[in-house]
């Protein structure tokens, strides 16, 4: 459902030229699996994951969504691609901090312009699966960074993504919230049977995942 | 209409321009030149003739306050009737004037030496002054200067003429009745006074070369009963002076053997005689016409007025033989300068005299004019 | 720093202008609109500044009547005062060219053979004008029509020396012929070029009575008291004169127009307002795109102070830019505007014309210093703000004004707490002052940004967001308080202005609709061309009025007489008014008194009725008795009822025309009103008029068309209002353009978020444009309830303060809802491009920051 064949990303960069993010990359998922990829800062990781959301596109090579080669789609198509599919979880949370809880977790449905009673029940259901349903009308500046992770993988799935992305959903929580977290990701993308592609730097979290493959200086190795 | 900050006396006047440049013109209708076979008609030519264009009243005369025994006063009183249309303007106004009315007076004070001159220039409006018909005894009038509640006044009651003036600025006034001891004298053949060479340059012009005078005399607040002699000058025409003349030097002295002279002389630029009449009154009245031929004037000394620069003569010896005169004539004051404020450029030397024979015994006096000898001067007409 | 400062300025120029050319035109547009109102108020005062020099230069003290002309029999007991050193009488027509009634002249009438100094010149284009004299000076008055005109007006009617011109004074034709050239601005800047020069005996004789002049001039003697003088004058002379000196004469122009000024400037200074508020707008804008720049200046040492001192003078020299671009702005507005401000002058305040724009060096200053002490007042808020925040604030990217949005109750609470000690103020006592009106506007204009606040937070959490549309933008829009009430505030401001001068205005025109169809009941009316100019002047002689009364179809004739004259200090307008309708008939409408009555006191008693404004004015009610100056001293009538007026905010006075005549002397009357026998028609009957006199100069209107008249009066006096009150909401507008250009470079983060959540370019275009209208919309909430609230204040407190008069409240709703729609679509464009711009965010941008 996602596959990578010979993708390459380079940036111009102004102080040493051309530089390779991602080079010859080259892999292929199937449905439901979780894959963690381990990678140092700067080694591509999150590179691989824009691409991979079709918030960019390869230099060289062909990013395979769905079986939609995504460096062929417009601009339009890719957010489109990305808004019906794809979940994100990003390791500072991302959360509107005028929004509550509610609003929050609501704001996929809101762009997508998905409204009614079973938007409003699918909400109240995964804020109630990640343990927050007695607050969802609060303002999301008081929570704890575990809390707000939770909400935005909420968020996340809304939709029901069939690819959910997280980029070091952990990076910004102590070991006992991250681990919390991890568990509550990897049994809610288990109970979606939605395929989770996440990067951590951690080995214990990678080690949780059905896969692990490895990034370094935008190589990937997958075996 | 004059800004203070640029013309400080503001007294760049249209009367000036009136006064200089009236002959230029062509489009007004003529003026009627004087005539040496004008019939005279008295007392009707003691009043104004509208269709001349400038006519006078001169009078000058030395007084004495009554009590002293020399003359203290040297005075001067004239109204110009300076004519701006021979007929008035057909206009629905009171306003409407044919004719502009100046004053001039002076008062010349042996005592402290000040010379007060006063001035005055209106339209001859029933508002602002007029020189009124026969025979009305009011031959003119006007207002006084402004700042001035009196008016000024020349009556002819037909037996003296009264004049009257004041000027409280000044501080200055005098009122004089002058009755006429000498028959009238016409100045030149039938009173037609030459000017010049040209057929026209002339004037209509008498005398009453001797009238006793009495009045009174203001000066600073005090009134001073006086009594003393006047020669008045009467002169109507319609021309001015003749291209190469720039000013003239006039001369009017009361003899005390009786006798009085009279003397004009025109200059050309170079101080030359252009041209020149004169005439002797014997005491019996009889009347003898002058030449330049027949006089000679040497100028003694000069007098440099600080007020305009203008160097005029200030003493003279006149000579007539054919009358058997040798005159020295001397100021009373040096500064008898009349400089006008109210008209542009126009300053003249107009002054008491005494006369003295050859050994400097006092044998009369008498009034000189000087004209055009200020830098840019003006004549007063 | 200053170095520092110099890059920066000019790398940001080239970065971002359009934050910094907004800058420059909202300081610009407020600079532009000072200037412009100062340039009009100081050019009407030097128009008639102009002309005192021009004819009085040289005058200590002039002599005026109370009445329209003097004797001049008064001029030698001038002339007679020791402390005079010199006097000139004048006469004063107003004169219109035959061919061009509405070009009018000042024919000034002098003594051209007393000592005053005329400034004549030789040739258009220059020549002598100190010393120059007439070849032919008798020619003034043996020259029928003889008169000197300005070189410029020798030039504008292609007149040479010799040439002659017609012009017309009521019904008199006069033919008229340069005589020579006379620069007037030779004597005075000032001086206008409409001024023709003849001699008073031909002004008298061709313009105006025997005997009668307008004014004396007088010089006093050096070291004179001129207020002793003055008084003396004043005694000997008798009551029927003013003597006055040149700056009292200014004096008056100035309070005739005070009020007319005030407003002016109170307007503009809206602008300013405004303006500071789009400053404020355009510095926080600037300074939000480079917060990593202040924080790393901060993290490399920099202090607060001098953070603080880099943006400050930043904005000065934007500021100077804006004042650069201000001044031409307001310099064109002013020449645009001139005529309609002159013809205010004239038909409202019987002063001079405006002929030429007068701009004194010191408004430039003026201007410079409003415009860079605003744009460094506007940034000081935003200035201060990013020079305290910390270092780690200044570089994250997720912030939020919440000091604001804390501060918002407050903040109401001192707004609401102005407005009520305000209100108090002027209930307890206030309302006795004059300028009250202005307290309670500045009262209302302070509390409206004050509560501004509050006002959008609280409306946007009232929403419930249910889409990522409209609602979801004004959520959006309640959580940057600090950055949108400040534009929502100044929009309300303007907007305030907006609804309340059209409130007012609309009110007015009602008002006087009504007024004009009970006060005007004739079919035609008849003056002359003078009429439009100094009125007085507009003189009909007897035996035309007599014949036009006469005229077929005619079925009843009104006859007038007005003039200017004097009730106490205070100069009003008189008319004489001969009835030639059964009082029954009149529609004139009453304020106080009973209408037959009280025409019957005034037509058989000899009564009065008065103005409401010389009502409000003097206190003056039913009963009373109003002193006049008449020419022997002061008369008084009894006041037999108060009419409504709105001609003149000075007062007018009806009389009979028979207690006219026998107070004031007779005189012509100036114009005839017909009234036509049922089914004669009013063009028809002006057309037969036009060919039975076609000689004569006449100003024929129907009733429709002076009505016409009268509204376009109307408009050119408000037009001046109506370019202010559109500047200030240009201003405005463009705030909300610089609101949106920081919230798409405040919100960059969230933006990529959307982005990367699955929003289209589109969707947050959507939000952007939506967020404009939202403030369009708050704007015009707020400023459509500021605006009533002004409406109220300048109808029922100011009118009456200052113009007396009585105007009924009515809501031109078509005219509000038009303006409400042209809001909102202004709104739309002005945030199209800040919309474009962020819609332009990608979802890569949050990556950056992860880097």
């Amino acid at each position: 459902m996602l596959a990578f064949d010979r993708v390459s990303k380079v940036y111009d960069t102004f102080a040493s030229g051309s530089r390779y993010a991602l080079r010859d990359v080259t892999f292929a998922t199937s449905m439901g699996r979780t894959i963690a990829i381990v990678g140092r800062s700067g080694s591509g990781k999150s590179t691989l994951l824009h691409l991979a959301a079709g918030i960019d596109v390869p230099t060289t090579g062909s990013v395979g969504l769905f079986g939609r080669p995504l460096e062929r789609e417009s601009e339009t198509a890719r957010t489109r691609l990305r808004r019906d599919a794809v979940g994100l979880v990003f390791q500072f949370f991302y959360l509107l901090p005028h929004l509550s809880l509610h609003d929050n977790v609501a704001l996929p449905a809101l762009i997508a312009g998905e409204r009614g009673a079973a938007v409003d029940a699918r909400i109240r259901q995964l804020l109630a699966r990640v343990g927050l349903e007695d607050r969802a009308r609060d303002p999301v500046q008081h929570l704890s960074g575990g809390e707000m992770q939770r909400v935005a993988i909420a968020r996340a799935l809304l939709r029901r993504p069939r690819l959910l992305l997280a980029d070091e959903p952990t990076g910004n929580l102590d070991d006992a919230n991250g681990r919390a977290v991890m568990d509550l990701l990897l049994a809610l993308v288990a109970e979606e049977g939605t395929t989770l592609l996440y990067v951590t730097h951690s080995r214990e979290f990678a080690a949780l995942a059905d896969e692990t493959w490895e990034i370094h200086s935008g190589v990937l190795d997958t075996g | 209409m004059c800004d203070r900050r640029r013309a400080p006396a503001c007294r760049v006047a249209f009367a000036a321009m009136v006064v200089t440049a009236l002959p230029a013109d062509s489009q007004t209708p003529s003026w009627q030149p004087a005539d040496s076979a004008y019939v005279w008609s008295f007392p009707r030519d003691h009043w104004s003739h509208a269709g001349y264009q400038t006519e006078w009243w001169y009078l000058t005369g030395h007084l004495t306050p009554v009590g002293d025994t020399a003359p203290r006063f040297g005075y001067q009183f004239t109204f110009f009737r300076v004519g701006l249309l021979p007929s008035g303007p057909e206009l629905q106004s009171t306003w409407a004037a044919s004719d502009l009315i100046m004053g001039h007076a002076a008062l010349t004070d042996r005592r402290t030496g000040q010379h007060r001159f006063s001035e005055l220039v209106y339209r001859a409006t029933p508002l602002l002054g007029a020189f009124h018909p026969f025979p009305d005894t009011l031959l003119a009038w006007s207002r006084g200067p402004p700042g001035t509640g009196e008016r000024w006044t020349l009556t002819w009651n037909g037996a003296a003429f009264n004049v009257a003036m004041r000027d409280t600025r000044a501080r200055t006034g005098f009122a004089l009745t002058t009755r006429p001891a000498k028959p009238l004298v016409f100045q030149g053949p039938n009173g037609f006074s030459r000017k010049g060479h040209g057929p026209t340059a002339a004037s209509q012009y008498y005398s009453f070369t001797r009238l006793a005078t009495r009045g009174t005399v203001v000066v600073d607040g005090d009134t001073l009963p006086v009594e003393g002699t006047s020669w008045m000058d009467k002169e109507f025409g319609s021309n001015q002076l003749g291209a190469g003349q720039v000013g003239w030097d006039w001369f009017s002295l009361h003899l005390d053997d009786g006798r009085e002279l009279m003397l004009y002389v025109l200059r050309d630029s170079t101080g030359g005689v252009d041209y020149g009449r004169g005439t002797v009154v014997a005491g019996s009245g009889t009347v003898r016409f002058l030449t330049p031929a027949d006089w000679t004037i040497d100028v003694r000394a000069r007098w440099r007025s600080d007020a305009t620069g203008a160097v005029y003569p200030a003493r003279w010896r006149v000579r007539v033989p054919s009358a058997g005169l040798e005159l020295d004539l001397e100021p009373v004051v040096a500064n008898q300068e009349n400089v006008s404020r109210l008209i542009a450029d126009l300053a003249y030397w107009e002054g008491a005299v005494v006369v003295r024979d050859g050994r400097g015994a006092v044998i009369g006096r008498g009034y000189i004019e000087l004209t055009g000898y200020a830098v840019l001067g003006r004549l007063p007409l | 720093m200053i170095r520092y400062l110099v890059r920066v300025v000019a790398a940001n120029l080239r970065r971002a202008p359009s934050l910094y050319l907004l800058t420059i035109v909202g300081v610009a547009l407020g600079v532009a609109s000072v200037l412009t109102v100062q340039i009009l108020n100081q050019s009407a005062l030097a128009a008639f500044t102009g002309s005192v020099q021009a004819v009085s230069g040289e005058a200590d003290l002039s002599v005026l009547g109370r009445t329209p002309t003097l004797p001049d029999s008064l001029y030698p007991a001038v002339l007679a005062d020791p402390d005079v050193a010199g006097a000139w009488a004048l006469s004063r027509t107003s004169v219109t060219l035959a061919d061009r009634p509405d070009y009018f002249l000042d024919a000034v009438g002098v003594d051209f053979f007393a000592p005053i100094r005329i400034p004549f010149v030789t040739s258009r284009t220059g020549g002598p004008a100190v010393g120059a004299t007439l070849a032919n000076p008798a020619a003034v008055l043996a020259t029928p029509g003889w008169t000197a005109v300005s070189p410029e007006l020798a030039t504008e009617l292609d007149l040479a020396v010799g040439d002659t011109f017609t012009v017309t004074s009521g019904v008199r034709r006069a033919r008229l012929k340069v005589g020579a050239l006379v620069d007037f601005r030779r004597l005075t800047p000032l001086a206008g070029t409409r001024l023709i020069v003849l001699d008073l005996a031909q002004a008298q004789a061709l313009l105006g009575e025997p005997g009668r002049i307008h004014q004396i001039d007088v010089r006093a003697v050096a070291g004179t008291e001129l207020d002793a003088l003055a008084g003396r004058l004043r005694e000997t002379l008798g009551p029927g004169v003013d003597v006055l000196s040149p700056e009292q004469r200014t004096q008056r122009a100035e309070g005739l127009l005070a009020a007319f000024r005030l407003n002016l400037t109170a307007l503009s200074l809206i602008s300013v307002f405004v303006g500071l508020f789009l400053v404020y707008s355009a510095t926080q804008a600037s300074l939000v795109r480079r917060r990593a720049e202040f924080g790393l200046l901060r993290s490399l040492g920099a202090t607060p102070r001098q953070v603080f001192a880099v943006i400050a003078v930043e904005v000065a020299l934007l500021g100077a830019l804006g004042v650069a671009l201000g001044l031409p702005l307001g310099y064109w507005a002013a020449r645009v505007n001139v005529e309609v401000v002159s013809a205010t002058l004239t038909n409202l305040y019987l002063l001079d014309a405006i002929e030429r724009l007068y701009v004194p060096r010191a408004l430039f200053a003026l201007a410079a210093a409003i415009g860079i002490g605003g744009a460094v007042a506007g940034a000081l808020l935003p200035a201060l703000d990013m020079s305290r925040r910390d270092t780690k604030t200044l570089l994250a990217a997720f912030t939020l004004h919440e000091r604001l949005g804390s501060a918002a109750l407050p903040l109401a609470g001192s707004g609401a707490a102005l407005l009520a000690a305000t209100g108090l103020w002027y209930v307890v006592g206030g309302h006795d002052w004059r300028g009250a009106g202005f307290v309670l506007a500045i009262a209302l204009l302070a509390a409206l940004p004050l509560g501004t606040p509050l006002l959008v937070q609280r409306l946007a959490a009232l929403v419930r967001i249910t889409d990522f549309g409209w609602r979801y933008s004004l959520r959006s829009l309640g959580v940057r308080l600090q950055t949108t009430a400040f534009a929502i505030a100044a929009l309300g401001i303007a907007v305030s202005m907006l609804v309340g001068i059209t409130l007012m205005i609309g009110s007015f025109r009602r008002t006087l609709e009504v007024w004009v169809n009970s006060s005007l009941r004739a079919d035609v009316y008849i003056t002359t061309p003078s009429w439009r100019g100094r009125s007085t002047e507009a003189t009909l002689d007897s035996a035309l009025a007599a014949a036009l009364a006469a005229l077929p179809g005619v079925r009843a004739v009104d006859r007038l007489r007005g003039f200017p004259g004097y009730t106490g200090e205070r100069r009003i307008a008189l008319a004489g008014v001969e009835m030639g309708i059964p009082y029954d008939d009149s529609h004139l409408p009453l304020l106080a008194g009973e209408r037959t009555s009280a025409l019957a006191a005034v037509h058989e008693r000899g009564a009065v009725l008065i103005s409401e404004p010389l009502a409000r004015k003097t206190g003056l009610g039913l009963g009373d008795s109003l002193p006049l100056s008449v020419p022997t001293g002061e008369r008084r009538f009894v006041v037999a009822g108060v009419y409504y007026d709105y001609s003149s905010e000075g007062g007018t006075v009806i009389l009979s025309l028979p207690t006219l005549n026998a107070a004031f002397g007779a005189g012509p009357v100036n114009s005839i009103a017909l009234y036509l026998a049922p089914g004669a028609d009013a063009e028809a009957t002006v057309d037969a008029i036009r060919a039975r006199y076609p000689d004569t100069p006449l100003l024929l209107r129907s009733n429709r068309t002076l009505r016409a008249e009268v509204f376009t009066i109307f408009e050119q006096t408000f037009a001046i209002t109506r370019m202010l009150q559109g500047m200030a909401l240009l201003i405005a507008v463009t705030g909300i353009t610089l609101t949106l250009l920081v919230l798409a470079h405040e919100r960059l983060s969230e933006l990529a978020l959307y982005r990367a959540l699955g929003a289209g370019t589109r969707q947050v275009f959507g939000i952007f444009v939506a967020e404009g209208i939202g403030m369009g919309a708050l704007g015009l909430v707020l400023g459509g309830a500021g605006g009533m609230l002004l409406a109220a204040i300048l109808i029922l407190v100011i009118n009456r303060a200052y113009f007396g008069w009585t105007i009924q409240v009515s809501v031109p709703l078509a005219a509000l809802a038009w303006q409400a729609a042209s809001l909102l679509a202004a709104a739309v464009a002005a945030s199209l491009y800040p919309a474009f711009r962020a819609s332009r965010t990608t979802a890569a941008e949050l990556a950056r920051d992860d880097v």
